[in-house]
């Protein structure tokens, strides 16, 4: 399925985060750069890959390896320190589903701002509505404002509306742990239909391994920011939950 | 310059989005309190009324000289109105990166036009509070005249102006809580510096202090509504004091693009 087109590539990218004291030092240090000290962490160290169109890539890593900055980096909403990345299609983020609304405006509102945001225009989201509400299960409530709701409700709405933009990139981070096992089901039946599309990308960054490798023939495995393993997705699995990596 | 241009072409690109974040940007606002739309004139309404009784039934300033033969009410006003567009941007524009955290941290967005969005959301509160000064106006029976037409201009400079602003200080409220206490700390002297409670021009101080407090756009803003509604003057029969304003908003515009291209890479990284 996978082609040579490449959707994604870094190159030796790395990741600074500047950890201060306090907010009062980094206030200063925007106006004295030099005058302030602050310690390093490099969340990301030299982190070379290349995603082909189609591919389906596993990302494993434990907590703090930097896989939640290397997504965020792909989609977009951080930028490297250093390095180069590409990235092209349009990307769909399954990432933290509860935190990307508004939580004073209503579910229905929420529904057509968010795909107003992915680019949607208003006669698309009419005539995908519907079915979102559906697949999110939320009923009556969807014209209550979603602070009233519950984390599982928030997820589920989240999925629903992510995998109805039509995604050529489609990244899955934990967000699917959230929901019970029959609502994870059919999230994952979902996923499942999407990338049988052809020329779907999916990068699938999770703990649960035996789910991975039903979705996925590649896997990574990242430790410290770097990149400790990149092949098959079997290989990649036994490497990560052996702990020697 | 290139930063500028960035900028411009992101909200060209954003702009269907931006009118949408907008009027949702209202809709928060005023839902979920059942009188709604209501507190945005009721607010403004309180604080006029307060003044109104503190300076003219209070103090009699009301009697004074220097209204152009309006009452008090009418001068005050006049230059009061665009005043909760600005104390609204100070405040709000500061935090609108803050509050907006979602759109920086949660999907791809262009973080410049966030507060251009939130300012066409106050400006469109100002339109409805500027219409009702029109019709308070009218019931004192001074009609609306050609002095109106100026209205668009003030109101785009002071849109600029608090764009920029916004730019600016969301930028640095995001690097540190701090700097947004400051902010709210410096409005209410802002206000007392400015020429709302009076006229600049007529007061009895040295030149030079007078030049100062007219490179305050906040003065510059206040004035132009009155010289709209009460003092009758165009703008290009002040060509000083409007320059002293283009000099104010370059320089604050210069302030947001240093700060925005400083900044917007580690802006997601600290919210």
């Amino acid at each position: 399925m996978s082609s040579e087109k490449v959707v994604i590539r870094f190159s030796n990218v790395k990741k600074l985060y500047k950890l201060f004291p306090n907010d009062k030092k980094r206030l200063i240090s925007v106006f004295f750069p030099k005058a302030v000290h602050y310690h390093s962490k490099w969340a990301v160290d030299d982190v070379s890959f290349e995603i082909h169109e189609g591919e389906s890539v596993a990302i494993f890593g434990v907590n703090g390896a930097g896989k939640s900055t290397v997504l965020k980096m792909i989609t977009g909403v951080a930028f490297p320190t250093e390095g180069w990345i590409d990235v092209n299609g349009r990307v769909s983020a399954l990432l933290e589903l509860t935190a990307g609304f508004d939580s004073e405006l209503t579910g229905r509102e929420n529904i057509y701002l968010k795909c107003q945001l992915m680019g949607m225009r208003d006669p698309e989201i009419e005539a995908s509505e519907q079915s979102i509400i559906d697949f999110a299960e939320i009923g009556e409530y969807i014209d209550q404002p979603t602070r009233t709701y519950s984390s599982g409700m928030l997820a589920r709405l989240g999925f629903a509306i992510n995998v109805n933009t039509e995604p050529e990139i489609f990244i899955v981070d934990e967000a699917l742990a959230t929901g019970d096992s029959r609502f994870q089901e059919k999230c994952l039946a979902r996923v499942r239909e999407i990338i049988d599309k052809d020329n779907v990308t999916l990068l699938f960054v999770t703990h649960a391994t035996d789910t991975a490798v039903k979705f996925c023939k590649r896997g990574l495995v990242m430790k410290d920011g770097k990149v400790t393993f990149d092949g098959p997705i079997e290989e990649a699995k036994a490497l990560y939950e052996g702990g020697e990596y | 310059m290139r930063t500028f241009l960035k900028i411009i072409r992101q909200h060209i690109i954003w702009r269907h989005q931006l009118l949408k974040l907008a009027k949702a940007d209202i809709i928060k606002t005023y839902s979920g309190a059942a009188l709604g739309w209501a507190w945005a004139i009721i607010k403004p309404a309180v604080t006029i009324f307060v003044f109104w009784f503190a300076f003219d039934i209070g103090l009699h300033l009301g009697e004074g000289a220097g209204y152009n033969e309006y009452p008090f009410i009418l001068w005050f006003m006049a230059g009061m109105m665009p005043w909760f567009f600005m104390e609204e941007m100070f405040i709000q524009g500061a935090n609108s990166l803050r509050v907006y955290n979602y759109l920086v941290t949660k999907m791809r967005f262009p973080i410049a036009t966030i507060p251009t969005f939130v300012a066409l959301s106050k400006l469109l509160v100002h339109l409805a509070l500027m219409g009702i000064t029109v019709l308070f106006f009218l019931c004192y029976g001074f009609a609306p005249d050609r002095y109106l037409l100026q209205l668009p201009i003030y109101m785009a400079c002071m849109l600029l102006f608090f764009i920029s602003w916004a730019q600016f200080a969301s930028l640095l409220t995001c690097m540190s809580k701090d700097f947004f206490n400051l902010v709210g700390a410096m409005v209410q002297a802002l206000f007392w510096l400015s020429g709302i409670l009076y006229n600049v021009h007529t007061m009895n101080v040295p030149d030079w202090l007078k030049v100062i407090l007219l490179f305050n756009p906040i003065t510059f803003i206040a004035n132009g509504y009155r010289n709209i509604f009460i003092y009758k003057v165009w703008i290009w029969e002040e060509p000083a004091v409007f320059g002293y304003f283009l000099i104010m908003l370059v320089l604050m515009t210069g302030f947001a693009l240093w700060a925005y291209r400083k900044l917007y890479r580690e802006i997601p990284d600290v919210l």
